[in-house]
């Protein structure tokens, strides 16, 4: 019997943005949930989260050829073509995001940067305010808060919608997907073919990842300030 | 006699006057103008135990005392019916006795800043700002809309 051989399919920089975004999301649904000094670190937490995000849609525009927009966006003939095709033969074959798994990825970038930007303009009231609540009428800050409650449960139901996706492909469908987005390869590739997978360099990531911090430092220290 | 008979009519007009006298519409304004003074004290104490002010003792002994003062407003003016058109929500008429609780334990958290303050420790001070901060919360999340 023989091995089939490993491919590569997610590159270092959308692995490690996947589990700190994973990391991060927990701690602060944690930390806004306890408060009190707690909320030092939320917003710290949501800073973070900030960088993560635009980070990651720039590496959607240069990143490996799996982490690109231009490559798991895709019609939604495309997603209803995959869900028909699963349907019918209980198997998933794709290589990187599915058409379905890929605009599940727009939702949850799309929820989680709302969930970061109306945190800056948030205020609860007691004793923490978000860096830019004091640029905006007290009417934007109290729709931007209502807006940060409510889309909370769109975040936690996403993540629960995420994880029974991903219980569903691992366990009916035997696609090992948690592994592959810890060591990045695969074996579950379109009848064999190895797809062309371009590499974008580390520097590069780690370059834009810099660059987002600043722009997020900037941002809620020097911006906020003035 | 004449005395105890003029005490007690006083004593049933005084009840009377604190408790029924107060227009509905009033008794939200009153809450409300407490909640914004404290918010206005506890406030500007947050912001001196967040260090986004430098600590100043007289101005933080100033906000402790209206904070303290104010804190025990609201618990009186929240009667059945008054969440109309406010963040109140029904389930505070519903859980009164939850909800009275808390408000006692809001009261009893603020009440401690005073001491923290003039004693000028910053640990229990920054310490003290975050147990009423928790205390607020834990009524802002159960009874008060988004």
């Amino acid at each position: 019997m023989t091995v089939p051989p490993r491919i590569r399919v997610w590159d270092l920089p959308t692995r490690i943005f996947h589990w700190a975004l994973v990391a991060l999301a927990v701690f602060s649904f944690t930390t806004g949930k306890i408060g009190g000094d707690w909320m030092a670190w939320h917003l710290r937490s949501g800073y973070a989260v900030l960088t993560l995000l635009l980070f990651r849609l720039l590496w959607g525009l240069v990143g490996s050829t799996t982490s690109r927009f231009a490559h798991f966006v895709r019609g939604p003939r495309a997603a209803i073509a995959h869900a028909r095709n699963l349907l019918a033969t209980g198997t998933a074959v794709a290589f990187g995001h599915n058409p379905l798994g890929g605009w599940m990825i727009l939702l949850m970038l799309a929820a989680f940067l709302l969930q970061a930007v109306s945190g800056l303009f948030s205020d609860d009231e007691i004793a923490t305010q978000g860096p830019l609540a004091a640029k905006v009428s007290n009417a934007m800050v109290s729709r931007m808060s209502a807006l940060h409650s409510y889309n909370e449960w769109v975040l936690v139901g996403l993540a629960a919608l995420h994880l029974a996706a991903i219980a569903t492909y691992t366990f009916v469908l035997r696609a090992p997907l948690v592994g592959a987005m810890v060591h990045g390869t695969t074996v579950h590739g379109p009848s064999g073919a190895v797809r062309g997978f371009r590499e974008s360099p580390t520097w590069l990531a780690a370059l834009l990842l810099a660059t987002c911090a600043g722009f997020v430092y900037w941002l809620v220290v020097v911006f906020a300030r003035g | 006699m004449k005395k105890r008979i003029a005490i007690a009519v006083f004593a049933t007009l005084a009840a009377a006057a604190s408790a029924q006298q107060v227009k509905l519409e009033d008794q939200i304004k009153l809450r409300r103008a407490a909640y914004d003074m404290m918010g206005y004290g506890f406030g500007d104490l947050a912001a001196m135990a967040q260090d986004k002010k430098p600590f100043n003792k007289e101005e933080a002994e100033h906000d402790a005392d209206l904070a303290v003062a104010a804190s025990t407003v609201p618990k009186r003016f929240f009667p059945e019916g008054s969440d109309k058109d406010t963040k109140a929500k029904p389930e505070i008429w519903q859980n009164r006795a939850d909800f009275d609780s808390k408000m006692d334990h809001m009261i009893a958290e603020v009440a401690k800043l005073p001491a923290v303050v003039r004693a000028g420790d910053m640990a229990a001070f920054k310490k003290q700002v975050g147990a009423t901060g928790q205390a607020c919360k834990a009524c802002h999340d159960k009874y008060r809309a988004k």
